[in-house]
């Protein structure tokens, strides 16, 4: 079992060129990361391209990592969660498709839906439960789909103000509830 | 404003950050208040933390077997290894022009590549790029370190259709496409680019082209482009 010590001191070894630890911190954590990219990105072959990508960036930033303040699994997982988007939103970009991107990921009902949330997900998930419906929906997209204000705007037929205007009122209940 | 209404802001703002639903002006501002804000730093990595929770409930899948070697190739490329010889039967540099005497200079000077000592420094490349057909028909991932001027090539999808070449360019602005090479069969390749063509990297576009076998007869591509990308920081 790898715990979060663990992680730590192989992400500490990388920062000093250790690639045993990096070799160590892959077997440890690439799958994990890997469900988030498809999850995010809906596609074997971009998903695999992201992975190796966020490795090649968590090998060089791993000498920052120490001043972050981030816990390494969050740090991990923002890492790929943000390249995810970035190449997600690129995509959508480049095919100027936005509503086909949006329906693959609509389609997908997304394994989390499926699988048993682990400790920690439940706190998040019971205040997201506290929000309406479609908020919580939003932060949801937000986070996973990478939507922007404005698409957010456009899928719910409000306009741009309202909805970050709405948005930002459920992130503050959100915080609330999970300072509780 | 009071302090509560301030505090709020703030906490929605670093939220609005995490979630990266802020314009490129409103993120640098997020992040300079945050370098010298150690609660604003605190607030935004408890969003971090919370959000990162969402994650929890997706299950994990184990990678293609082969993915840590492909990374750990690109991350380091190792001193001693022999496939440094076959690297230019893996990505053949033709000149790719007989009259097009400007990309054929532009080639000669990448055509040394394979004869240099072996590169001691680890690849850290700064610059990525993806290639990516629309149809996913052709898969190129691109890595560039600035400090060894090397670019390395995955590709994990497509081919050149038989008797035809896959051709690499890179664009800048509105010039010419210039000629990198032909592709070979093989999936990962590197090539060590001149001081010339280095520079013009960052804020380039790379773009592979269907050409005629040996590549395109005219310096420039003929064929349709099959997936071309930004290379992009990272």
């Amino acid at each position: 079992m790898t715990t979060t010590a663990d992680i730590e001191a192989m992400i500490a070894q990388m920062a000093i060129g250790d690639r045993t630890a990096f070799s160590s911190l892959y077997s440890a954590t690439s799958a994990k990361l890997f469900g988030i990219g498809l999850r995010i990105l809906n596609n074997r072959a971009e998903a695999e391209d992201a992975l190796q990508e966020v490795y090649v960036k968590v090998w060089r930033k791993a000498a920052s990592y120490q001043v972050n303040g981030l816990s390494p699994m969050t740090w991990l997982i923002t890492i790929t969660r943000n390249h995810c988007i970035d190449r997600l939103r690129a995509r959508k970009s480049a095919t100027g498709d936005m509503n086909e991107a949006v329906d693959i990921a609509d389609a997908a009902p997304g394994p989390e839906a499926l699988a048993i949330a682990a400790s920690e997900g439940v706190r998040i998930a019971d205040c997201m439960g506290q929000l309406e419906p479609d908020r919580a929906d939003a932060v949801r997209r937000a986070y996973l789909e990478g939507e922007t204000y404005d698409e957010l705007a456009t899928r719910y037929g409000v306009p741009l103000n309202t909805i970050r205007t709405w948005l930002r009122r459920s992130l503050i209940k959100l915080r609330e509830c999970l300072s509780s | 404003m009071t302090d509560a209404t301030e505090e709020h802001e703030a906490m929605a703002l670093a939220a609005e950050y995490a979630l990266g639903l802020l314009t490129a002006a409103e993120e640098k501002a997020f992040e300079d208040a945050m370098a010298v804000d150690p609660e604003l730093r605190a607030s935004y990595a408890q969003w971090a933390e919370d959000f990162a929770a969402i994650t929890d409930r997706i299950a994990p899948v184990a990678p293609p077997k082969d993915l840590l070697g492909r990374i750990e190739a690109m991350l380091f490329p190792g001193p001693a290894k022999t496939e440094k010889k076959s690297l230019l039967s893996r990505f053949t540099l033709l000149p790719a022009a007989l009259t097009g005497l400007v990309a054929a200079a532009a080639v000669l000077l990448v055509v040394n590549l394979d004869f240099q000592e072996p590169t001691t420094v680890p690849f850290a490349p700064e610059y990525t790029a993806q290639l990516t057909a629309d149809d996913q028909s052709l898969v190129v991932l691109a890595a560039y370190d600035a400090d060894s001027k090397v670019l390395r090539l995955d590709r994990s999808a497509g081919a050149a259709q038989v008797g035809r070449s896959l051709e690499l360019w890179l664009v800048v602005g509105d010039n010419a496409p210039v000629s990198l090479g032909i592709l070979a069969d093989a999936a990962a390749t590197e090539i060590t680019l001149s001081d010339n063509l280095a520079a013009d990297i960052p804020g380039g576009v790379l773009a592979i082209s269907d050409e005629p076998l040996g590549g395109s007869p005219t310096g420039s591509p003929t064929g349709s482009v099959l997936a071309a990308g930004p290379i992009t920081q990272l």
